[in-house]
């Protein structure tokens, strides 16, 4: 081996991978906040549902609690279930 | 003795009170039983029947005193024929005066003593009350029977006081003009004598309601002030001809002194402030140009004694007339600044520019605390002249480049080095101080987060205990908004340290040795300030990285769900050993030298067109990086010019001191000048941005406004971060007229409304 790599720093950022540009509930790009929030990232996490529909996770929270009978889905209208992998 | 009243006869009794009353009021000889007897012959003649005599005892009683009074005066007071001033040891008229007084004071006390049936029942019922005194319209010269010991009072102000008061007065006119002049007649007795008479003309009045000290105010303070201004004008005359300013300024807080002494030792209490202030118009306010008139070279000389000495004198005057000294000072402070700051050259000017600032603030602080007593108008002075010259713009068209330097400092001080950390905990708070007068805040925040920044990702911070408390500090200075980006940086950091344990930790539970000591840093992507460089670069990574890569990617997104990681190759670095040679060395570089040694792994000699497709680097990150291998020798390049078919070989015949170093990353040799303007051009941006939303918050809360009001709101939302120049102001106006945020009113030229 003439060379051999004894260690690695590596730097890395990360953004979310949603299926969509924007929140469809705040129309707000998903790599920037909900409106009440003013940092991205793990102050303002997005959710899934099952249905796949992936929004602010302060919009959703907002939109359900809006919702007296069933809570369902804004985009789908399936009921609303969080998808936790 | 009965109590019941019975008809007695006046004439009987009165010469026997007259002559107890006589006894009493020139402090004579009276016994216990004779006493007693008087005061109940004043009850009964109070009370006698069939008619009280009461009022008869009080006339028979005032024409009494009358009579002592004039007595007195006559006898033993007035200028007799031993003329008014002291010959051969006989008391002259104030010793005698005072003589008279004090027997008199003290022996009406006592008969009001023997009186007080009278006063307390028949006096006290006819006094007018307090209300009476305040809602009613009397008119002073009511004929109102006074309690015998005010009657005593008011008959020697009337029999004594008002006949002798001119000679009393002048005399003691004459001998505080003596004691001024130290004369040795002005012994501690004859200032007691003096005291008395002048309190004399107080206490004669101290029974009254109101103006108790209008006589004495009349009778002495007056004429005093007014022969004391003369006096001082003509003290201040002498001096003037023969002192220097600095003499002068002695001599004058002396005269004070003694002058407010004297005040204190003769005068009443209520007198000093005005003869102070009479002393201090004299020689101070009247005196003022010649006072001043060295002024510029004392501060300029910084002569500490002086400078003392003017501000006690300067001290109780007004604010306004003591503005020249001020001036004089912050406009020393400036040019001491400047002078020092504007030498400043070579690599450590952030240092030297910081140091030096501190050094005149420290200085001039320290001179206030001593010379001013921390007076709060020098304090702002001394803040005024250092915002001055921390934001002075070098020129027209150059940036103040205050807010990079004190951001550099802080770097250099929170990188590693020898210093102890107390030495930079205490370098840090000081810092701050120079912080705080820098207007533009916002600059100094990119620049401080884009070091920050550096300072996390390549661990060249001393201690993370110093940054969080430099952030701590910051934010106590400017608030959470401006220092949460810091805090999510850090943030960041700790938990990237998380990240990598359990990632080791999952390796080792899978049995999966990479080769390789992996650390990752994952950070938040809108928090930390990467630069324009943010951007993507192609790259294919070297398989030797591949997997470990790989690896992590997916140990990430199994813990975090829904986040896609983007590597930032031109900040990664890591540690390589080149065995090849005749020691080992270990070299620290970058990602993409990396990958471009370890394809010499399998060969010795590449060409350029090789090397760049395999790594599918573009063409000028290429040449940057092959350029800086090129000069750390390790590798050789056939021609000078990187073309398509140039060869390049490993050096084989590479040898170096240590065995341990770094190749300077190609990153770093970025030209300072075109980081500096990027950051001032992204802070411009900003302050654009920020500009816009402060109009649309404004506008949205007022709906209606006009032009300069807008701006005034503007600039007091804004004065944290920055201060920002009306034409930029303007121009977002515009902007947000075009982006149809706000209109103007169509009546009206300089007003605008928001548009819904």
């Amino acid at each position: 081996m003439k060379l051999t790599i004894k260690s690695w720093t590596g730097v890395a950022t990360w953004r979310w991978i949603a299926n969509d540009e924007n929140c469809g509930i705040c129309r707000m790009s998903f790599e920037s906040t909900c409106p009440e929030c003013s940092l991205p990232g793990d102050d303002c996490p997005l959710v899934w549902g099952v249905c796949s529909h992936c929004f602010h996770m302060h919009c959703i929270v907002k939109w359900l609690n809006l919702q007296t009978m069933n809570k369902q889905c804004p985009m789908c209208r399936q009921s609303w279930k969080f998808n936790i992998h | 003795m009965s109590l019941t009243p019975k008809s007695v006869d006046f004439n009987e009794i009165w010469p026997n009170l007259r002559s107890t009353a006589e006894a009493v009021i020139t402090l004579g000889n009276v016994n216990r039983s004779d006493w007693s007897t008087r005061f109940s012959d004043v009850y009964t003649l109070c009370v006698a029947h069939p008619e009280p005599y009461a009022d008869r005892l009080y006339n028979e009683t005032k024409q009494f005193l009358e009579n002592h009074v004039q007595n007195m005066l006559a006898t033993r007071v007035a200028p007799g024929p031993c003329s008014t001033s002291s010959v051969n040891g006989e008391p002259d008229l104030l010793q005698r005066y005072y003589d008279a007084w004090t027997e008199y004071s003290q022996g009406v006390k006592y008969l009001d003593n023997l009186y007080s049936y009278l006063n307390q029942q028949h006096i006290k019922k006819q006094k007018i009350s307090d209300a009476e005194v305040v809602y009613g319209n009397l008119s002073s010269d009511t004929m109102e029977q006074m309690e015998i010991g005010e009657l005593g009072l008011d008959i020697w102000h009337i029999y004594m006081i008002k006949n002798l008061s001119d000679d009393l007065v002048k005399h003691i006119l004459e001998d505080i003009k003596a004691d001024r002049c130290g004369s040795p007649e002005i012994t501690p007795n004859r200032v007691k004598v003096i005291n008395g008479v002048v309190h004399s003309f107080v206490q004669v009045r101290g029974y009254k309601r109101t103006g108790q000290l209008k006589l004495y105010q009349e009778l002495v303070e007056f004429p005093l002030v007014m022969a004391s201004a003369d006096y001082y004008d003509n003290e201040a005359a002498k001096l003037l001809k023969t002192c220097t300013v600095s003499q002068y300024m002695e001599e004058v807080i002396k005269i004070l002194e003694e002058e407010t002494k004297r005040a204190k030792k003769f005068l009443h209490a209520t007198s000093m402030w005005r003869l102070r202030k009479q002393c201090e118009d004299r020689f101070v306010n009247r005196r003022l140009d010649f006072i001043y008139s060295e002024c510029k070279d004392m501060v300029s000389q910084e002569k500490r004694k002086d400078l003392r000495n003017m501000y006690k004198i300067l001290k109780p005057i007004a604010d306004n007339l003591k503005s020249q000294l001020i001036h004089t000072f912050l406009d020393h402070i400036k040019n001491e600044g400047l002078e020092t700051i504007s030498t400043l050259s070579g690599e450590n000017i952030h240092i030297q520019f910081v140091e030096n600032m501190l050094k005149v603030h420290q200085k001039f602080h320290e001179l206030i605390a001593d010379v001013f007593e921390n007076d709060s108008l020098f304090l702002s002075a001394l803040d005024k002249a250092c915002a001055s010259i921390i934001n002075r713009r070098p020129g027209d068209r150059q940036p103040c480049r205050s807010a990079e330097y004190v951001a550099k400092y802080c770097d250099t001080l929170l990188k590693k080095s020898k210093t102890t950390e107390a030495e930079i905990d205490q370098k840090l708070t000081n810092n701050i101080t120079i912080f705080k007068y820098i207007e533009d805040k916002d600059v100094y925040q990119k620049f401080y987060s884009r070091l920050l920044a550096k300072r996390l990702i390549h661990e060249q911070s001393q201690s993370m205990d110093a940054e969080e408390a430099m952030i701590n500090r910051l934010k106590q200075a400017c608030g959470y908004e401006f220092t949460n980006k810091l805090h999510r940086m850090f943030t960041d950091i700790s938990l990237s340290v998380d990240l990598n344990n359990k990632f080791n930790n999952h390796l080792k539970q899978e049995n999966i040795d990479l080769g390789i000591n992996l650390s990752i840093k994952v950070l938040q992507a809108g928090a930390w300030p990467l630069g324009p460089t943010q951007v993507v670069i192609p790259f294919a990574v070297p398989q030797e990285f591949e997997k470990s890569i790989r690896m992590f990617e997916a140990f990430y997104h199994k813990s975090f769900n829904g986040r896609k990681l983007t590597w930032l190759h031109h900040m990664c670095h890591g540690e390589l050993k080149l065995g090849y040679l005749k020691k080992t060395y270990i070299v620290t570089m970058q990602t993409y030298q990396m990958a471009m040694l370890l394809l010499f792994e399998s060969c010795d000699s590449l060409t350029c067109k090789d090397i760049q497709s395999t790594l599918q680097l573009n063409s000028e990150t290429f040449q940057k990086h092959l350029q800086s291998l090129l000069e750390s020798k390790l590798l050789n390049a056939s021609s000078e010019s990187l073309e398509g078919n140039t060869k390049i070989e490993l050096n084989f015949d590479y040898s170096n001191k240590r065995t341990k170093f770094k190749i300077t990353s190609a990153m770093q040799k970025e030209t300072q000048q075109e980081q500096i303007e990027h950051t001032i051009s992204a802070v411009d941006e900003d302050r654009k941005l920020y500009l816009q939303a402060a109009i649309v918050r404004i506008m949205k809360s007022r709906k209606v406004l006009k032009h300069n009001a807008l701006i005034q709101e503007i600039l007091s939302q804004s004065r944290v971060s920055f201060t920002p120049s009306i034409s930029m102001i303007k121009k977002c106006i515009e902007s947000l007229i075009d982006k149809q945020y706000i209109e103007r009113t169509p009546n009206s030229g300089d007003e605008y409304s928001y548009v819904a």
